[in-house]
């Protein structure tokens, strides 16, 4: 059977075999497209199988009649889906090396001395076999901790949590028209693209493929905008906020 | 546009990790975040073996400061040999165009140059 009879006779049956038979025959894609995003932090059996789980999506969606190669179609799908798989997996916080290094040895040190001793050791104890200060000790084996905002806040007089300490998002017009302010200077710097995508994106609320189809361009340069733009704005409100 | 940067080289496997280091760094240099950067890499690889596979032996790959970003143009160097017909061209290809902003491939009777904007 060709390309277009395999996917009809599945649009029309969803026979489980024949959708098995499909996705070994486009298994080798899945393969190449894994291969090409290994060393970017994630092992190739595990971007083997988002790429495989992306196929078998791809496979069910798929459309013969729209005139496109199944090949072409499913390369962006895979594409995309790995790539959300990266931004997923990523660390929430990004912690420099140093800090890293020095959080494994703590657990390594922690480890060897509880061997060793037969007790939870201190930070005391875990930084003078370091070599570090205590409060290093203290202050790196929080960090990279994600604390939820329901939490309590140990800093709160009034012993509420987090929350709390967060500006309501809801204090009246003024707060709206002076923040709507602080953000038209802070797009200011921005490139007449950079704008667009801030436009179309947030004022209009396009989707990221429904802006790139008007900007003429894909979808995944749009999201990498759109994630520098965000992050260039941040660092102006910042500056802003500083001055 | 600014003309940042030239490379003129043998197409062999030898040669890509010098590649992907240089894009590495003219990605650095044009501000882009290591995702970004990831990603030119790729498509700077994936053209040179489209051109590769088109029969040349030697290629030719500028980087340019564009108003947008970066732009790449690939081109393939000298006469080419007989074409390699490889099932994964398409897959290049496609690849291309989901992760640079614009791509475009220019072809004679066979493929000579590809375009990339990022």
């Amino acid at each position: 059977m060709d390309e277009a009879e395999l996917f009809t006779t599945y649009a029309a049956t969803h026979d489980l075999a024949l959708r098995n038979k499909i996705v070994e025959r486009y298994l080798y894609i899945a393969e190449m497209l894994a291969k090409k995003f290994v060393g970017r932090g994630v092992e190739y059996d595990d971007l083997y199988q988002v790429a495989s789980l992306a196929l078998i999506k791809g496979v069910e969606r798929f459309d013969p009649s729209q005139g496109v190669k199944f090949s072409t179609f499913i390369t962006p799908t895979i594409t995309g889906e790995i790539k959300n798989y990266f931004r997923d997996h990523s660390r929430l916080v990004h912690l420099p090396r140093r800090v890293n290094e020095l959080k494994l040895g703590i657990r390594k040190a922690a480890e060897e001395l509880a061997m060793e001793t037969g007790k939870q050791p201190g930070a005391r104890e875990i930084a003078s076999r370091l070599g570090v200060s205590e409060e290093e000790v203290v202050s790196i084996a929080e960090a990279g901790a994600v604390v939820s905002l329901d939490s309590p806040a140990p800093e709160s007089e009034r012993g509420g949590d987090f929350h709390e300490l967060v500006a309501a998002a809801d204090d009246g017009e003024i707060e709206v028209m002076e923040q709507r302010d602080v953000l038209e200077s802070a797009m200011k710097g921005l490139r007449p693209c950079e704008r667009s995508v801030i436009e179309y994106r947030y004022l209009e609320g396009l989707s990221q493929t429904e802006t790139a189809r008007r900007l003429g361009v894909s979808q995944m340069y749009v999201s990498r905008l759109e994630r520098k733009v965000l992050g260039k704005l941040r660092e102006n409100l910042k500056k802003g906020m500083a001055e | 546009m600014k003309d940042l940067m030239q490379l003129q080289l043998p197409l062999g496997g030898d040669i890509m990790t010098t590649v992907r280091l240089t894009t590495g760094g003219i990605c650095s240099l044009a501000g882009m975040d290591l995702d970004s950067s990831e990603d030119c890499k790729v498509c700077v690889t994936e053209s040179l073996l489209l051109l590769l596979h088109a029969g040349y032996a030697r290629a030719a790959v500028r980087f340019f400061d564009g108003e947008d970003g970066l732009r790449i143009e690939i081109a393939g160097m000298g006469t080419a040999a007989d074409a390699v017909s490889a099932p994964e061209d398409e897959i290049s290809e496609a690849l291309l165009g989901a992760l640079a902003a614009r791509v475009s491939f220019e072809k004679r009777e066979r493929l000579t140059g590809v375009i990339i904007e990022f």
